[in-house]
């Protein structure tokens, strides 16, 4: 499979990513209806797939916490508009990123455009790899691994490589999104894979040296 | 002729490498690639980019959010100003 096998996600793709919840209607209906309790279950059908987001996407355990509730005050002031046209947990997932994109631009350096933003340091870039010294990574790679190595990514990094690799949106949803050119998400997106591949590697011989 | 390229540098490696996003891109069948047939550098960094995107795919949602995240919201949710015509139709119930 191509690293950018991702133009037609096939449809278990999608049934992974929103599978199915048995009550969701019925819960909406009755939030919808200023019921609180039927809100409370949506919180609990969805509160880990929305903070998980949020943590992937921030880095950081009190400001996941903050945009989580953010969001799920949006999605208590907007749930009356939702009309079911897509799966709730992909329209509140999409809040939910907007969430966290409105408060990065809000924290971001204003005069500079999310685009520059996006662009990490010279530093904090991949290298290119000429090299031949440790060809590939070794074994396979657990999860908690590569979610922190996902957490030393620069945040620009961060933010494509979360929506695209791990969130499975599209570069011209991603584009979309971060207010970039589509060739910019595309980009951003080889130099995460390749500055995650250099930060597992250098992980790997830190725990080989040990 | 004088080679000028850089010492130590093969810049077939550096010119498919500058290929590479785009060939991940269009889905192209890269065990096709001429330079991956004789570049054991390459063909390793293809195969570990394809394989970090693999499990990326598979990481699902794992982490939940503290407890006071949704007393946070009920509270919240209990001060917001009555009605708004985008908002649920009545207020949320004070108590449960």
């Amino acid at each position: 499979m191509s690293a950018g096998q991702t133009q037609q996600k096939p449809a278990h793709q999608h049934l992974r990513r929103n599978p199915p919840i048995a009550g969701e209607a019925e819960a909406i209906a009755a939030a919808q209806a200023g019921d609180e309790q039927a809100f409370e279950i949506l919180y609990s059908l969805h509160k880990r797939r929305v903070y998980s987001l949020c943590l992937r996407m921030l880095g950081n355990v009190a400001a996941a916490e903050d945009l989580t509730q953010d969001a799920f005050l949006q999605l208590y002031r907007k749930i009356g508009t939702f009309r079911g046209d897509s799966a709730f947990s992909t329209w509140l997932h999409r809040l939910a990123v907007n969430v966290v994109l409105m408060h990065l631009r809000k924290k971001g350096l204003p005069q500079i455009s999310l685009e520059e933003a996006l662009e990490p340091t010279q530093d904090d870039g991949p290298r290119k790899d000429f090299g031949g010294r440790d060809l590939q990574l070794s074994g396979s790679i657990d999860r908690v691994t590569l979610e922190r190595a996902i957490e030393d990514l620069p945040p620009g990094y961060r933010l494509v490589f979360v929506l695209h690799d791990v969130e499975g949106y599209e570069h011209n949803e991603i584009a979309d999104m971060l207010s970039c050119s589509i060739g910019n998400s595309k980009s951003q997106l080889h130099k995460a894979r390749m500055k995650l591949r250099d930060l597992l590697r250098t992980g790997q011989r830190k725990e080989s040296a040990v | 002729m004088t080679d000028t390229r850089p010492r130590g540098i093969d810049m077939n490696c550096a010119d498919f490498q500058d290929r590479l996003p785009e060939l991940f891109e269009t889905q192209a069948d890269l065990s096709a690639e001429e330079h991956l047939k004789t570049c054991e550098n390459c063909t390793a960094l293809v195969r570990d980019l394809e394989y970090i995107a693999q499990q990326a795919k598979l990481l699902l949602p794992i982490h939940d959010p503290n407890p006071g995240v949704w007393d946070n919201i009920r509270t919240a949710i209990r001060n917001e100003p009555g009605q708004n015509n985008s908002g649920p139709s009545s207020a949320p119930s004070a108590g449960r």
